[in-house]
């Protein structure tokens, strides 16, 4: 892609958000998002071939429709309450329709079809994109509607949490592991978001942290299938260390940072007197972690089948810029110590 | 006055009907021309005049250039219009959709005021849609600017997605 407009698009990028970010009313707020649609649709398909083609199309039609209903819910709500501010949504059926477009748009069950097929179409960079930068704006807006019923989002919670972690149990495709990891972290992020917006908060940059070093790990390796993930100890020794632990902390196991956002969620769960839910999400993320695991084992455990010039690369010298990587995974493995510092910062 | 504007609407929702059932695209872009035209006479009829014309003039106009396009795209020797039995079942389906919601969500929409575009400005030199414009001129500061470079970016991505020519997979032809 020529320069100018790779960088035209990269600024949109920034643009939207930005933008959402800034509004304090809806038709702004939109409007963002919608930057935000328009300018990663290139991005996507840069590279021309029918599969990403088609994850363009597919990720469009979502986030289209997404944007529509978000369009109509909040001038119905200024039809109805003469209110477009987004701080001052009140709770009537036009909230809840907000809420249900913005699940749409990042990917919350049962309304995450779009999502593993849209993953699986793109390159391991612009799936980065979508699952960390593409979710910013939407969730800042689900942040500031302050619901008072809790029901709608402790249902798009839990069916997330289920449906991230059994969905992504039969995949081999790292991508579509990604999106129902994705799925399945934002899941617990919307089940807590009515009961403390802190924690949600801090959930979602633990997870932006996770996934950011996952991906830069798949990415350095070019890795995108579970085969392609199990000869990596041959080229790059240090990762068959750090991505099991990343996995690891994506599972939610102590004592890796991963842990700390669901400590904290089931604490608070209980605290509000809702301790089976708390039980069912725990369990829910079993099966996630059981395909941690899987690529885990894979990626350490095993020796798959190999030719002998496979095992022995020439040892040269990598021009990989692994500063922010290196930053990221350590602080997906060793935060956990933080917490109390972190309890205490959330309410900021 | 309200029957032209039950005509309208009626028609809004027989177009948004027929481009929704999934006919050949020579006769879905059609349905899109009449919802746009149609949706300016709505316009019209709640007081947003300008507004209608600027609609018309743009939205319609493109929407013309959209069915010219796909009709020479889609050119097909038998193509399926509203008459085929799976377009047909569709626009069933949706106008008892309409139907049902309008039984069930339909309680005061029928012969009241929608509220035109002056609202509570009362009797004013001002009108509301005209205004709009020059405000976002004046007052709309960073607003205007942000404006024209969306317009600006969606012209590139357009011209990068349909970029491939041999080697996209945009068109199947």
């Amino acid at each position: 892609m020529a320069p100018p407009i790779y960088s035209a698009l990269i600024i949109s990028l920034g643009l939207g958000t930005t933008m959402t970010f800034a509004s304090t009313h809806w038709y702004l707020a939109w409007m963002g998002i919608e930057i935000n649609t328009l300018a990663i649709i290139p991005l996507m398909s840069q590279n021309h071939i029918p599969r990403a083609t088609e994850a363009s199309t597919k990720y469009f039609f979502a986030q289209a429709t997404a944007s529509a209903t978000l369009l109509f819910a909040s001038i119905s709500n200024a039809f109805l309450t003469g209110e477009w501010d987004i701080l001052q949504t009140p709770n009537t059926l036009t909230s809840s329709l907000i809420t249900l477009a913005l699940a749409m748009k990042i990917g919350l069950a049962p309304l995450h079809s779009w999502m593993p097929e849209v993953m699986q179409g793109l390159s391991l960079l612009n799936g980065l994109i979508l699952s960390t930068w593409q979710k910013l704006a939407p969730l800042y807006l689900i942040y500031q509607i302050q619901p008072t019923n809790s029901n709608i989002f402790i249902i798009l919670g839990l069916l997330s949490i289920i449906v991230g972690g059994w969905g992504g149990f039969n995949q081999v495709q790292l991508r579509k592991i990604l999106a129902y990891s994705s799925i399945a972290h934002l899941g617990w992020m919307i089940l807590i978001i009515s009961f403390s917006p802190p924690l949600a908060l801090l959930t979602i940059l633990i997870y932006l942290l996770m996934t950011f070093s996952l991906f830069s790990s798949f990415m350095l390796t070019r890795a995108t299938h579970i085969n392609s993930l199990a000869t990596t100890w041959a080229k790059i020794p240090i990762l068959t260390m750090s991505t099991p632990l990343i996995l690891l902390s994506l599972g939610g196991l102590p004592p890796l940072t991963g842990f700390m956002p669901k400590w904290l969620i089931l604490q608070e769960l209980t605290k509000q007197d809702l301790a089976p839910i708390a039980t069912l999400a725990a369990l829910s993320s079993l099966f996630s972690l059981y395909f941690y695991l899987r690529l885990s084992y894979a990626m350490t455990l095993t020796m798959p089948p190999n030719n002998p010039a496979g095992t022995l690369p020439w040892r040269l010298n990598q021009q990989h810029n692994t500063t922010l990587m290196a930053l990221t995974t350590t602080s997906t493995i060793c935060l956990l110590p933080v917490t109390p510092a972190i309890t205490a910062l959330l309410p900021l | 006055m309200s029957y032209m504007m039950y005509v309208l609407l009626f028609g809004l929702v027989l177009g948004l009907v027929a481009v929704a059932s999934n006919p050949s695209p020579y006769f879905a872009a059609l349905g899109l021309v009449v919802v746009s035209g149609v949706g300016c006479g709505v316009l019209v009829s709640s007081g947003g005049c300008f507004l209608s014309l600027i609609l018309f003039l743009i939205y319609l106009g493109g929407m013309l250039v959209v069915f010219a396009y796909s009709a020479a795209m889609a050119a097909e020797p038998y193509p399926e219009g509203w008459g085929s039995w799976p377009a047909l079942r569709l626009m069933v389906g949706y106008v008892l959709g309409v139907g049902v919601a309008w039984v069930f969500l339909g309680e005061g929409w029928y012969e009241e005021d929608w509220g035109g575009f002056d609202g509570l400005v009362g009797v004013s030199v001002l009108r509301g849609d005209m205004v709009g414009v020059s405000v976002m001129y004046s007052s709309g500061g960073w607003l205007l600017v942000a404006g024209g470079w969306v317009l600006l970016l969606t012209l590139f991505v357009v011209l990068e997605l349909t970029r491939g020519l041999a080697r996209g997979a945009l068109r199947a032809v």
